[in-house]
């Protein structure tokens, strides 16, 4: 906190995005950074609250106040310090966490402009990994093997706070690289591989083993540890089985951002294989934070255009009375990708995908739907109008969550944590779900 | 240790001093600490500080007492040796197993909110869900909030190990909310401390709801008094008199329900308020009557109270001033505080405030917040026991805070023995608050705690969501009533017996409390609450007598003049007539002179207190001590019998605490005058002819003349005002305190104009011998003068002075550019 009445003085500055002429094609980063003077502007905005709504937002306990104070004085080192004691991955949160922190930021509060806590963040971390503080460690061995099934952010976190506390660890992933949906799910455009790379690097120089491509049974763990974190994410996409389900050119979201994903980190896909969305007319089933990801990559594909469609209602835009400060609000939230061209429709459930005689897609029925409000205590009703018309697309990618996975009682020295626990949700519930399950794992392997 | 990390500090660079300055830096620090907790418990020396046992200990086991504090008295029990060894044990392992995840030491929480902190009563999810509540009016909401509150993870307060007993009925057979809503207190905050706009909110939800609230120390700005909203006053019924005095005039007091005496404050005892210059803009300044920018400081102790006949005396003059109103005494949670209350109860207060040290202000010293005051239950019980055996509780209310949120609360300090309730920190978070503890920086940016402008229009609270906290906690408080068998409140004030310890609350630290000292209950058949109103007459008083005469004068402003032979068992000469003609004629008061009163005799104690404007009284005799009190306009020259034959400037003629808390008005005594003359005051102008000890003490306003010695310590803590001291010894700077002031010759034209005219005046009024001298001869005597004057107003009339030039230069370019 540099002075209490910075935020009077001193306006919110985002680091902004790339041109969207620019960025569209290619797939680099869109955010853009500040320079140091006027990161260090930003961080003295933060009044260090008597009760921190960013800090009691943040699933992770992240120390705000106390970090961007020492960013405000320069101190990087000892804002590095306590921003990595309740964060392992600040260089994936400070780029993709939706910020429930600056949501709940006071100032969001009483001037609608936040502290850039995410991208001060971000710029912790990197000017760490810069100037050098980020160093592998090694810690003293305890003799006890863990086995972590799944690379995402879950199992990673829980990997390096049982490295640090003295376990063997391995963690097994049935991709051929770490990251999970860091990796395999969340554009380049939005987080560079290089970064996930540079983690798990360091990882394996602290000593923790990674076996790719290696998909485990989970009634048959391996043999050899003495305790077991299933963090193995949400498998299964939701489908719509609907008529026409099986013709060419409906997909998974995951199916085309992973194979973009992986076609940049060098790999080849045959003509057949390939999915792209390039010349083509694109509707994405689904307004969440995927979908979002799915319109990004057709244009850097080179779709003609992209709609996207929603069940539910349009939220209101800007605030909404109904989730008031310090809630996470829910209102119309425009992406990136939204900016670079999209039409986003509401209300809209899909009857049938319809074909050609090849069997290829061509377009979708969909009919408008009605909300009714909810009788007391239960969810709103949804009531179909009969108005149905044909969206024309060649392509559709479906972007309607993930399905629970159940899982069956395990032995007491199996946990699970992160989406495979809990269901899917963001990276950092998944990183703070992999450091509480490290502390159980700690506990149960000491009292036994 | 600490010189260690002193030196740790000096060579990481965190500290760019070399080490000797720094260690040298830091022994004063500590210095100046120690002698200001020291003058906060009363001692000035070292030695007595040493061994005085100026704690109490809360939480700590008899045996743990008695083996190392000398005392075996515990109010609640506690921990013993063990749990102090595992803690220290804890703690070294905390450090050196090695498992720390770095270098930097965590962060509790001391002051703020953290996860994995110490533990706050205010959560955010209590904060979100509180306002939530009272803006959407939804008493469902209003039960989560209480939810989260009564519920903790574990107890924090003692009434949370407390579970009442169950016998249910109906509830719509318990009085209605009404009726219990009444009981329910806005606690003090001064306009100043708060924004216009939340003090305001706080004052038309209590009044329109039967409760009361309080305007805090600062006064309060009299056009409140007159003007209504929606039908309903923005007057705070309850107006407050603190060690400041600040805004302490006839007319604030004649508009009082109730007239509460700060003696203390839960949240830092032995202190008095601090309202830094840069929160001092001009509407307080006015409502002050300081000055803009001056630092505000309340004096620790009220300085006419040293003892509980002077309190009563207190007591006295408030009632004399304004009858009708109920007089309340706010005393802080402590041990022996019951004895106090009791003597409060015989100074025929209405009603006594047990304040406990959890409520406070986030502009309070870190070290006041966290280790000064005790918790309300132990004062209130012991309160209650006292007032109780002694028969006293009949006749006085006793009101409690400290922190208090819910229904829950307030039924377990009722059953404690209380029958009202006041609520601080929870009014504030329902209008906007969300505990940035930010209030002394100026900075709230809720618009709550500031005076800033631009962020008071930032305050978005409203009555209506107090009214709703108000009545949701009336209507909680009827369910509690419903399940305990209760159909008034009435009935459950100090039963005791209703409440159970929960022994489930027990952690391994609390198992060893002990809370049969604080559930006793005082069997003697003496009433247990308050029965019925006091009466006072007053008919009987000189001032009767006065207002009897002088009706002319108050009914049509014709003036009058009276004479009147007076004794020392007078006391209070002037309040109640003075409250009549503020009632009437509101600060404006009568004409100049309206009622002139010729008194012969020796007047007693608080002559001319709150004397109005209009109001001349003049003694020939002498007069005891409080002269003048609170002096609100009127003029009261006092002179030595005709007859006597001693030197005036040689003889004290006028008693001690002289002209304390006046605002306006003049006062010429042709005599010596006793101690700690003109302390506080912040706006009357005074000559006399020499004084004792502590000569204008926190003053902030005003003139004093001194035409004589003086004793030492004279402006200690002096931040407005000029005095003029007649020099004769050439010793005055040996007597003053230096700290705040600057002494001069008077070099001014204008200021020996003042000086001159102020002595003529004086020569007018008494017909002083030495002032006729000094106006004869007076080329002889100006040298001889010495102009007092504190550096902050010296900064502020400098400002001031700078702001004319502006001005002119700016008239002057404007009319170049024509």
């Amino acid at each position: 906190m540099g002075n209490p009445k910075a935020f009077l003085t001193v306006p919110r500055q985002e680091a902004g995005h790339r041109p969207i002429h620019e960025r569209i094609s290619d797939f680099g980063e869109v955010e853009q950074t500040l320079n140091e003077s006027n990161r260090m502007l930003q961080a003295s905005r933060c009044m260090d609250c008597g009760v921190p709504f960013c800090h009691w937002a943040c699933p992770l306990g992240n120390k705000q106040p106390e970090w961007q104070d020492a960013v405000y004085r320069g101190k990087w080192e000892t804002a590095y310090k306590i921003l990595t004691a309740t964060n392992d991955f600040p260089e994936f949160t400070g780029r993709i966490c939706p910020a429930l922190c600056e949501k709940s930021c006071v100032l969001n509060h009483c001037i609608d402009a936040p502290v850039t806590i995410r991208e001060n963040e971000c710029s912790i971390i990197e000017k760490a990994f810069r100037e050098g503080f980020v160093q592998p460690k090694h810690y003293e061995r305890n003799g006890r093997r863990v086995a972590i099934i799944g690379a995402g952010p879950a199992g990673l976190s829980a990997a390096v706070q049982l490295n640090r506390r003295g376990y063997a660890v391995t963690v097994f992933d049935k991709h051929s690289d770490a990251g999970g949906l860091l990796r395999y799910g969340i554009p380049n455009f939005k987080l560079d591989k290089y970064v996930v790379t540079r983690r798990t690097n360091l990882m394996q120089q602290e000593g923790v083993e990674f076996q790719f491509d290696t998909d485990i049974d989970l009634n048959h763990l391996p043999e050899g540890f003495d305790a077991y974190v299933i963090a193995n994410g949400t498998p299964t996409a939701r489908d719509l089985k609907i008529e026409g389900r099986d013709l060419k050119g409906v997909y998974f979201a995951l199916q085309i951002l992973s194979q973009q994903n992986e076609r940049l980190a060098g790999k080849q896909f045959a003509e057949s294989e390939t999915i792209t969305a390039k010349s083509k007319r694109v509707l994405v089933i689904g307004g969440g934070d995927t979908g979002s990801d799915c319109i990004g990559t057709c244009h850097r594909q080179g779709a003609v255009s992209v709609t996207q469609i929603e069940i539910m209602p349009k939220p209101p835009v800007g605030s909404n009375p109904a989730t008031p400060w310090p809630q996470w609000p829910v209102v119309l939230k425009t992406t990136t990708s939204h900016e670079e061209g999209c039409e986003r429709r509401w209300c809209l459930t899909s009857n049938r995908f319809i074909g050609n005689a090849k069997g290829e897609l061509t377009g979708v029925e969909v009919e408008e739907v009605e909300w009714l409000p909810a009788p007391e205590g239960g969810r709103p009703q949804m009531k179909l109008t009969g108005r149905k018309e044909v969206i024309e697309c060649d392509m559709v990618l479906l972007a309607m969550g993930f399905l629970k996975p159940e899982h069956p009682q395990y032995a007491p020295n199996v946990f699970l944590a992160g989406d495979a626990k809990s269901g899917a949700s963001l990276v950092v519930r998944a990183i703070a779900s992999g450091r509480e399950v490290a502390q159980q794992v700690d506990n149960y392997l000491r009292k036994g | 240790m600490a010189f260690a990390v002193i030196d740790d500090l000096v060579r990481r660079d965190e500290i760019q001093l070399d080490y000797e300055t720094a260690q040298h830096n830091y022994i004063k620090a500590i210095d100046k600490g120690l002698l200001k907790i020291m003058s906060k418990m009363g001692i000035s020396t070292i030695r007595s500080y040493r061994g005085a046992k100026i704690f109490e200990p809360i939480g700590l086991s008899s045996q743990l007492l008695a083996d190392y504090f000398g005392t075996s008295l515990s109010t609640v029990g506690g921990i013993g040796l063990e749990t102090i060894t595992a803690d220290a044990l804890r703690m070294h392992a905390q450090a050196f197993d090695g498992q720390a995840e770095s270098d930097i030491l965590p962060f509790v929480g001391q002051y703020s909110f953290r996860k994995d902190g110490i533990r706050h009563a205010w959560t955010p999810e209590a904060i979100a869900t509180l306002q939530l509540a009272t803006r959407t009016g939804s008493y469902k909401k209003f039960k989560e909030f209480t939810s989260i509150i009564d519920n903790k993870p574990e107890p924090l307060f003692l009434r949370d190990f407390f579970k009442f007993k169950q016998k249910p009925i109906d509830i719509s057979e318990v009085e209605p909310a009404e009726n219990i809503v009444r009981r329910f207190i806005g606690a003090a905050m001064s306009f100043g401390a708060i924004s216009k706009e939340a003090h305001e909110a706080i004052a038309l939800a209590l009044n329109k709801l039967g409760g009361r609230s309080n305007t805090g120390e600062g006064g309060e700005d009299s056009e409140r008094f007159y003007t209504d909203k929606d039908g309903v006053s923005l007057s705070s019924s309850i107006k407050q008199v603190a060690s400041g005095r600040f805004g302490v005039t006839a007319e604030y007091l004649v508009n009082a329900t109730e007239i509460q005496i700060k003696v203390a404050q839960g949240a830092k005892p032995g202190e008095g308020g601090q309202l830094p210059g840069y929160k001092v803009n001009e509407v307080i300044a006015r409502t002050r009557n300081s000055i803009p920018g001056i630092t505000l400081i309340s004096p620790p102790p009220h300085h006419d109270i040293y003892s509980i006949e002077d309190l009563a005396q207190l007591i006295y003059d408030l009632r004399s001033v304004n009858p009708k109103a109920k007089i309340s005494v706010k005393l802080v949670a402590e041990s022996g505080v019951g004895t106090i209350a009791a003597g409060v109860a015989k100074a025929k207060a209405d009603l006594v405030i047990i304040s406990g040290a959890e409520g406070g202000t986030g502009a309070s010293p870190a070290s006041s917040i966290r280790y000064a005051g005790i918790s309300p239950e132990i004062g209130l019980a012991e309160t209650q026991q006292t007032l109780v055996m002694n028969g006293l509780r009949g006749s006085i209310e006793v009101q409690t805070d400290g922190q208090l949120k819910t229904g829950r609360d307030v039924v377990a300090m009722a059953l404690l023995g209380a029958g009202e309730f006041a609520f601080g920190t929870a009014q504030l978070i329902v209008l906007g608050c969300v505990l940035m503890r930010k209030c002394h920086t100026n900075a709230c940016p809720v618009g709550v705690a500031t005076q800033d402008p631009k962020l008071r229009e930032r305050f978005l609270g409203r009555s209506e969501y107090l009214v709703n906290y108000y009545m949701f906690m009336a209507e909680e408080v009827r369910e509690y009533l419903a399940q305990m068998g209760f159909r008034k409140f009435d009935d459950i004030i100090g039963r005791t017996d209703l409440i159970e310890v929960d022994p489930t609350k027990f952690t391994d630290k609390t198992r060893g409390l002990d809370f049969s000292r604080i559930l006793t209950k005082i069997d003697n058949g003496a009433a247990t609450r308050k029965m019925a109103e006091n009466q006072y007459d007053l008919s009987k008083t000189m001032d009767a007598r006065l207002i009897a005469d002088a009706a002319e004068a108050i009914d049509s402003q014709r003036p009058v003049r009276l004479s009147y032979n007076i004794l020392n068992t007078d006391r209070a000469v002037g309040a109640t007539l003075s409250g009549a003609v503020a009632a009437k004629y509101r600060a404006i008061g009568l004409p100049e002179n309206t009622i002139n009163v010729q008194f012969t005799g020796s007047a007693g104690q608080s002559f001319g207190a709150f004397l109005m404007r209009g109001i001349s009284f003049s003694v020939e005799g002498e007069v005891n001590d409080y002269v003048a009190k609170g002096l609100s306009g009127g003029c009261i020259s006092v002179y030595p019998s005709r007859k006597s034959t001693f030197n005036p400037q040689e003889n004290i003629i006028a008693g001690n605490t002289i002209l304390y808390g006046a605002t306006s008005g003049e006062v010429y005594i042709s005599g010596r005058v006793g101690e700690r003359f003109a302390v506080r005051n912040s706006g009357a102008t005074a000559v006399v002819e020499g004084t004792g000890d502590h000569c204008c003490e926190y003053m902030t306003g005003g003139r004093v003349v001194v035409l004589g010695t003086t004793g030492r310590n004279f402006a200690a803590g002096m931040s407005g005002g000029l005095a003029y001291v007649w020099d004769k010894n050439h010793d005055f700077d040996y007597y003053c305190n230096m700290d705040m002031i600057e002494l001069s010759l008077i070099e001014e034209k204008s200021r020996r104009d003042e000086l001159f005219e102020l002595i003529s005046r004086h020569y007018r009024h008494t017909g002083s011998p030495l002032a006729k001298q000094m106006i004869e001869h007076w080329s002889d005597y100006i040298d001889d003068f010495i102009q007092v004057t504190p550096i902050e107003y010296k900064r502020v009339l400098h400002e001031e002075a700078l702001r004319q030039i502006e001005k002119k230069m700016e008239n002057v370019q404007q009319e170049e550019n024509y």
